[in-house]
């Protein structure tokens, strides 16, 4: 049970910078989650805070005490690996109590016995103890790999992208198996993932990280509804987010994907962005915020053709070009459309996020603090 | 541009150090069989080892036939050169010629066979925009980014007008983004040239959007052939219905019971009860075991004062377009998605219904569907 905080690490591997001045401070017991692209330094972070890897510049505390220079033994720090790494010769109980065997957390016999069938009953693997690990099925592996860190009642549990090799399927189903034993864990969690749906599904609280730098921290409603920046809210979501310049009448009024008529932003919008004095503002739409028919049912709807027809099971990704823009939408999996066909688009304005068009940083949304649950 | 004919397709790879009296080794592909017409876009689909590139590696000639026949457009051409069949290929690994340009690399197969310049050009200049390539046609491929790369390969392929394009996992080797952008691009293309196409993939998702026709193949055989639709809405088997469809399809046992005179079925290990669609009426008896299979988008949450089951939820995941709520039953779990913006938590009471007309039987032993009368 611990308190983890990252102070101002930075970490360089010769000329490139692959932590560049992170900070961040994990709760006891909390459920942290690590998500980026491929090689944005997530695993850096992981291996700095188990000490596998010494920051050029930071600290790592865990309670509020120092650990630059405790050895990675002696963090008292549990890993999860993506191949669980189970003893494929140990049986389950064997697994399980091998952390209470090693001679750094030896246990005598009698309280290896109690530990493991506490865990296990726990993990729900208690009628499984006798069997080898290739006798039991995948989620009994991983709960078996679990239990053997909690054993050991760690200070934190470090988690490296522990579902990330199983095909999408399986992983459907780990997430929410490991989602159902998270009450269980009571230990910090820190996780590495690049899926966002783990992410969200996952995390008490998000860091979302890129080239080294931390983008963004914050619940998963926080990073999806309210992304800091263009770069969060392409990365969460599929399909990706719709991002478009629009041209600022006056207060209230916008012009859009090349129409006559303007468009009206929401008032509490319009005020923000007059404060800020934002001068270039781009909107960003997802897929299931443009609403979509093939009868102009009013002034609002705007002409377009369909560009592309992606029935993917129980939705259909439709693809929509309106004046050389193409927009993303999500529609019902019975759709009946062809490519070239005319269609009208609807941009719904109260769920329209906003960014700046200088900098892509994120500026507002209506009704963002009904939404976030803020008073 | 031309249709394709598989008939009784087999495919054995020998064991050349087979000793005496030790069998055979297993047909990789046993006895395939698949109509595509003229300009269809056709995708096969399986786990890995299915036996889904070996076919099409026949198709292309790339691999000998053990038994059966391939039909492109009207010739049998099971002994006709790989060169000689009409066919543009585009694998997964680009296999560009560094040192050439964008352009002398799609040039290369028509350089190969003496095509004129002019021709050239003009050829090129008509594909390159279709594949959006056309600004980077004096680029060297070390330049390029992954999803360039293959639009090239794909250039490449289409350039010689082939009767019939064969695309081998193209996207596989695609970030996300990129994947999605060459999606649409694919489609696009198909539509435009309107050649015969046929694409390999694992990727269910890449195979639904794309295609008209979907093969399933599983261990060498041939499980289904429809629609994308058809196969997701109406799988003729056990394996075809969790195969396709993500977050997959809710496959569990139940026991059948009957009360007073209405059919239940009865979730094992968990106390969920769904009345039995009428249509199952004639197909089902007290006590009889089945495989009841119903998408995560047809579990629905209802109101207080509606029939169904009470249940706790075991699990709540928000996943921002949608939400995923699981139901523990035995090993596995009943999940649902709804687009609803109701949030729960782990434990709350919520009463369930299954959309009847969206269930699935299929046998406990055989795994195939069963047919309502």
């Amino acid at each position: 049970m611990a308190k983890i905080e990252l102070y101002n690490i930075t970490k360089k591997f010769g000329n490139i910078t692959a932590l560049d001045n992170i900070n961040f401070e994990v709760q006891d017991k909390e459920f942290f989650v690590l998500f980026g692209p491929a090689g944005a330094g997530k695993t850096t972070i992981l291996k700095t805070i188990a000490g596998i890897e010494f920051p050029d510049k930071g600290e790592v505390r865990i309670n509020d005490k120092n650990v630059n220079m405790v050895e990675p033994a002696k963090r008292d720090i549990s890993m999860v690996f993506e191949n669980y790494a189970l003893y494929p010769h140990l049986t389950v109980y064997d697994n399980i109590a091998s952390p209470m065997r090693s001679p750094l957390h030896k246990q005598d016999e009698e309280t290896v016995k109690k530990e493991v069938h506490r865990v296990a009953s726990m993990m729900k693997i208690d009628h499984l103890l006798d069997r080898l690990p290739s006798q039991v099925s995948n989620g009994q592996r991983q709960r078996t790999a679990l239990g053997r860190c909690l054993v050991r009642d760690p200070n934190v549990f470090l988690m490296d992208e522990p579902i990330a090799h199983l095909d999408a399927k399986l992983r459907h189903f780990m997430r929410a198996e490991l989602k159902e034993m998270q009450s269980e864990f009571d230990t910090t969690t820190i996780y590495v993932t690049h899926d966002y749906m783990e992410a969200l599904s996952l995390g008490d609280r998000i860091a979302i990280i890129n080239e080294g730098k931390i983008l963004q921290i914050g619940t998963g409603d926080e990073v999806y509804l309210t992304p800091a920046n263009e770069f969060v809210a392409k990365f969460m979501g599929e399909p990706e987010i719709n991002i478009f310049d629009i041209e600022l009448e006056d207060e209230t009024q916008v012009k859009m994907l090349g129409q006559e008529r303007s468009y009206t932003i929401e008032e509490d919008v319009a005020e923000v962005i007059k404060e800020g004095e934002h001068k270039n503002i781009r909107i960003g739409l997802r897929g299931n915020d443009i609403a979509f028919s093939f009868n102009k049912e009013n002034e609002e709807y705007i002409k377009g053709q369909v560009y592309s027809v992606e029935p993917i099971g129980n939705k259909t990704i439709l693809v929509v070009d309106v004046n050389g823009q193409l927009l993303r939408l999500i529609a019902p999996n019975d759709l009946q459309a062809n490519i070239d066909d005319e269609i009208f688009v609807r941009i719904k304005m109260k769920k329209a996020m906003f960014f700046d068009g200088d900098d892509y940083k994120y500026i507002y949304r209506h009704n963002q603090n009904e939404l976030l649950g803020v008073e | 541009m031309a249709k394709l004919l598989l008939k009784n397709l087999y495919k054995r790879y020998e064991n050349k150090k087979r000793k005496k009296g030790e069998a055979l080794n297993a047909f990789a592909v046993n006895n395939f069989s698949l109509e595509c017409e003229d300009g269809e876009f056709i995708g096969i689909l399986g786990p890995s080892g299915c036996g889904k590139t070996t076919t099409l590696r026949m198709i292309a000639g790339l691999e000998d036939i053990t038994d059966g026949e391939i039909i492109i457009g009207d010739t049998v051409v099971n002994n006709v050169a790989p060169h000689n069949r009409g066919i543009g290929l585009a694998f997964e690994d680009y296999a560009l010629y560094p040192p050439l340009t964008v352009y002398e690399n799609i040039a290369f197969n028509l350089r190969a066979k003496h095509v004129k310049n002019e021709i050239i050009k003009a050829e090129i200049n008509r594909i390159a925009p279709l594949l959006k390539v056309d600004d980077l046609l004096h680029m060297k491929p070390g330049k390029l980014s992954g999803g360039q790369k293959q639009r090239v390969n794909i250039a490449r392929a289409i350039v010689r007008k082939p009767q019939l394009l064969l695309l081998d996992e193209p996207m596989s080797h695609l970030d996300g983004k990129m994947r999605q952008v060459l999606r649409t691009e694919i489609k696009r293309l198909h539509n435009e040239i309107m050649c015969t196409t046929i694409i390999v993939t694992h990727d269910q998702l890449e195979a639904m959007s794309l295609v008209d026709k979907l093969a399933i193949m599983k261990d060498g055989e041939l499980q289904q052939y429809g629609t994308p639709f058809e196969v997701y809405d109406n799988p003729v088997n056990e394996f075809v219905a969790g195969f396709i469809g993500e977050p997959p399809m809710n496959i569990l046992t139940v026991e059948v019971q009957k009360k007073e005179s209405s059919f239940f079925f009865k979730f094992q290990d968990a106390n969920i009860l769904i009345p039995v669609p009428q249509r199952f009426y004639s197909v089902v008896q007290d006590g009889m075991l089945v495989r009841l299979g119903v998408r995560p988008t047809d579990v629905l949450i209802v109101g207080e004062d509606s029939k169904g089951s009470d249940v706790s939820i075991s699990v709540f995941e928000n996943l921002g377009e949608e939400r995923k709520i699981s139901f523990r039953v035995g090993e596995g779990f009943l999940t649902l998605i709804t687009s609803d913006d109701k949030r729960y938590k782990q434990g709350d009471i919520v009463k369930l219904e299954v959309k009847s007309e969206k269930t699935h039987l299929f046998d406990v032993k055989t795994g195939e569907k069963i047919i309502a009368q």
